[in-house]
Parts: C-alpha cells; sequence; structure tokens
C-alpha cells in the first residue's frame, strides 16, 4: 500500500520535473530565424517582417541581403519605393534607428556616397585619410551597382555614381596635394 | 644617355610626354578663359567658390599666350622637318648613307632638329615660369576653396550640383588632362562644354580647377626634366652633325612629334556608357539625404 503511494508521488513529481524542464527549454530556445522562403518581393518582405518581430532583429543585415537578392531576380524602378517603405517600418518599429534607416537606403539606392560623411574640412581631416575614404567609396560604389543597377534597374543613376566616384578622385588628389603644399 | 637625341629611338617617347602638356597647357588656358568670360555674362551673382579670380585667369592667359608662341614655332620646324625627311625617302637614302647627297640632307634634317631643341630652349624658361604661376594660384585658391571651406560631404554636393539626376545629361568636364587626349579632341570638349551650358555650375569648375592644377603639376615637373636633357641633346646632336649619319629613329621622332601637334584619329575611340536609365519620373524617398 505505502509502497504504491510513494510510487505514485514519484511518477507525479518526475512527471512534473518534466513538464517544467520542457516549458523551459521551450521559453529560452532562440526562434528560427530564417530567411524569406518567396521569391516575390513583396511576400519576402512580409516574412521578413513578421520574423524580425519574433524576435530576430540581430539578423537585419542578413535579411536586407536577402531582400536586395530577391529583388535581384525582378529589377525594377518601384523597388526603390518597396525598399524604402521596409525600412521606414523598420525604423518606426524601433528595429533600426532613423540614421541607420537613411544609411541602408542611400548606401544602395542614393546617388550620393555616404561614405564621405563628415564634419570637418577637407585639408585636416578627408586628406589624411584619403585613401580609406576612396576604398570605402569603391566598396559602396559596388553597393551602388546592386541598389541602383541590379534591383532598381536605374542605369542613369549608377552612371552619375560612378562619374561621382571618379570626380571625386580627381578632385581630392588635387585638393589634397594643395593642401600639403601649403603645410 | 641622351634623352632627346634623334638617333636615340626610345627617346622620342620623351618628346611626347613633354610636348603633350604644353599642346594641353594652351587648350587649357583658352578653355578656362572662355568659360570664365561667358560665365560672367550669362551670370549675374557671384559663384559660390572662387576658384578662378581674375588673377588666376589672368595667369592662365599668360600661359595660353607663351605656349602658343612654343607651339607656333614648334609647328613650322617640324613641318620643314617633314620636308626634309620626304626629301630623304625620296632620294633613297636609305642604305645609301655614304652617297654625299644624301649626307647633305641628312645633315640639314639634324640642322633643323638642332632649330627645334633650339626653339625649346628659349622659349622653355618663360614657360616654366607661367606654368609655376598658374600652378600656385590654383593651388592657393583650391586649398581654400575646396580644403579648408569644405568637408568632403559638402564637396560631393558641390559635384553633384544640387540634383543628383540632373547631372546626368550634362557633358561632363571630368577626366581630360589624365586621359592623354588630343589637343583637338580636348578643344572640342571644350567647346561642347562651354556651348552647351550658359550656365555652367561651381560643379564643373570643381573638376575643371582640379585637372589643370595636377596637369599644370606635371608639366612642370617635365619642363624642369626637359631643361636639364636640353643641352645633352644638343651637344649629342652636334656630333651627330659631324659624322652626317640618319637613322631610322630620327624619322620616327619627327612622326611621332606631327601625331603630337597635329593630332592622331585612332587616339579618339570612345568608349560607351551604360544605356540611359528609365524616363519614369524618378523616386525620391523620404530617407535620402
Amino acid at each position: 500500500m505505502n509502497k504504491t503511494v510513494i510510487h505514485n508521488r514519484m511518477l507525479a513529481a518526475v512527471t512534473v520535473l518534466f513538464s517544467m524542464f520542457t516549458l523551459a527549454s521551450c521559453a529560452t530556445s532562440p526562434p528560427p530565424c530564417n530567411g524569406p522562403q518567396s521569391k516575390n518581393l513583396n511576400s519576402a518582405i512580409g516574412q521578413v517582417k513578421t520574423t524580425l518581430n519574433n524576435g530576430c532583429e540581430a539578423h537585419f543585415d542578413r535579411y536586407y541581403d536577402d531582400l536586395l537578392t530577391v529583388a535581384e531576380g525582378d529589377p525594377k524602378p518601384e523597388n526603390k519605393r518597396i525598399f524604402s517603405d521596409f525600412l521606414l517600418w523598420a525604423s518606426d518599429e524601433g528595429i533600426l534607428s532613423q540614421r541607420q534607416a537613411k544609411n541602408y537606403y542611400n548606401r544602395y539606392f542614393n546617388v550620393k556616397f555616404m561614405a564621405l560623411q563628415s564634419e570637418y574640412n577637407n585639408c585636416s581631416h578627408t586628406c589624411p585619410v584619403r585613401d580609406r575614404v576612396m576604398i570605402n567609396m569603391e566598396r559602396e560604389l559596388s553597393d551602388k551597382e546592386r541598389g541602383l543597377l541590379n534591383v532598381s534597374h536605374d542605369n542613369e543613376g549608377y552612371y552619375r555614381a560612378d562619374e561621382l566616384y571618379q570626380e571625386v578622385e580627381l578632385v581630392l588628389e588635387a585638393t589634397c596635394t594643395a593642401c600639403a603644399a601649403g603645410q | 644617355m641622351n634623352a632627346l637625341s634623334p638617333v636615340q629611338g626610345p627617346k622620342s617617347s620623351f618628346i611626347r610626354q613633354m610636348i603633350t602638356p604644353l599642346c594641353r597647357v594652351a587648350g587649357i588656358s583658352l578653355a578656362i578663359s572662355l568659360l570664365v568670360s561667358l560665365q560672367a555674362h550669362a551670370r549675374n551673382d557671384a559663384p559660390t567658390i572662387r576658384l578662378f579670380p581674375t588673377t588666376v585667369v589672368e595667369d592662365l592667359r599668360q600661359t595660353s599666350s607663351v605656349a602658343k608662341e612654343m607651339e607656333t614655332g614648334l609647328q613650322e620646324v617640324i613641318g620643314r622637318l617633314d620636308q626634309q625627311q620626304q626629301l630623304y625617302q625620296e632620294s633613297k637614302c636609305d642604305g645609301a648613307e655614304d652617297d654625299p647627297g644624301c649626307q647633305r640632307l641628312a645633315k640639314q634634317l639634324g640642322a633643323t632638329y638642332l632649330d627645334m631643341l633650339g626653339i625649346m630652349e628659349q622659349r622653355l624658361p618663360d614657360m616654366e615660369h607661367t606654368v609655376n604661376n598658374t600652378r600656385l594660384s590654383l593651388e592657393k585658391r583650391i586649398r581654400s576653396e575646396l580644403g579648408n571651406k569644405m568637408t568632403s560631404w559638402t564637396l560631393q554636393e558641390t559635384l553633384l550640383g544640387g540634383n543628383p539626376q540632373e547631372g546626368t545629361s550634362k557633358p561632363s568636364p571630368s577626366m581630360r588632362g589624365r586621359s592623354g587626349m588630343r589637343l583637338s579632341e580636348r578643344f572640342r570638349q571644350y567647346y561642347k562644354l562651354v556651348a552647351s551650358s550658359s550656365s555652367q555650375t561651381d560643379q564643373s569648375l570643381a573638376v575643371l580647377a582640379s585637372d589643370i592644377y595636377l596637369d599644370m603639376d606635371e608639366t612642370s615637373e617635365l619642363i624642369a626634366r626637359t631643361r636639364e636633357e636640353i643641352a645633352r641633346a644638343t651637344l649629342i646632336e652636334q656630333l651627330n652633325q659631324s659624322f652626317g649619319t640618319i637613322t631610322p629613329e630620327m624619322m620616327e621622332v619627327v612622326g611621332g612629334v606631327k601625331s603630337i601637334l597635329f593630332g592622331d584619329e585612332q587616339s579618339n575611340i570612345v568608349i560607351a556608357g551604360p544605356p540611359p536609365g528609365s524616363i519614369e519620373q524618378e523616386y525620391r524617398s523620404p530617407l535620402e539625404n
């Protein structure tokens, strides 16, 4: 009799412990942060939004890259607006700061180079790091090729960015030579 | 070895190197004067950046004038060299160097070559002086206007000229000095630039000023090197005169100088850019800077 009671109590305890362990493990396991499966940009963005809202904010970079890949499959000018809306949503949701959202957009879809952001004059600030600035611009130009040319079909915009890159290279070379001569 | 001797084949490239910048200087100077004066007529408002004040324009005019004098002098002597070379070839002097008539022709050719060196020697100090003046004036303006008054961001905005999309249809003035473009092509581009727009912006001027400044910098260096070589070249040619010899390399030099002064059509190949973009209304994101 006693043996049966003890056995039942032990069984209940084991069951409770097992349930608690199972529940606890559910609560701590990370959500499955899979990338978008759809090849349609709007659907893919819908999937990414859901995933981002489910605790996968840290994977934003990867999702953005995935979305660009999806958009490259169907390049058109209106993709710019779709990406802009997505980034504004991410900013409104607090996933990105306003500044980050701007950076993500402009790096890929604007002719201007974010690599040239600076608050100090060229002689004192840009010239000492001119090589690095040019390397960063070159990388950004490659992103613009993706955003403007491959995603948005904005050949003219990309052509202007490429031209701007060459003009900046020339003008900075002259400016920094002139700055160095005046020292 | 002597860098300017007509009998030294590889040296012909040095002459090319030296004359090309001189031609550029003349073209650039004249075009800038034209550009700036047209601007003054076209716009009453003061430019935002002052890269070409009257002093710089005056320096450019001076450089233009000196370069033109040298160019004219060289063209005349090149014409003579051309005629003498033709006569030498028509007289079948190749392989008949011992013939007294051919020796006389070779000496004449050498003497004309010495004339060319003489013109260079005579004109180069003036040229060096005016090029340096222009370079220093531009250097000062660029340092002040683009180096000290601008950040890299404002420089970018200046180059874009307000609307990034508008710049695409305008003829770009960029990369002329470094392109190795012929004088005639350069003039054509300048003319297009000036004629197509009565309101040139700071955008083009910044590129133009940079281009000219870097070009002047290189020219300055080349002139100094050339002046060092001329004396030796003259001596070697005077020695050659005693022997009265002429080599195919000398003819090559003459041909090279001619192609520089009178242009070389084959070098004007234009590489096509990407196709024009969509004519749809451009989307502007609220995220754009």
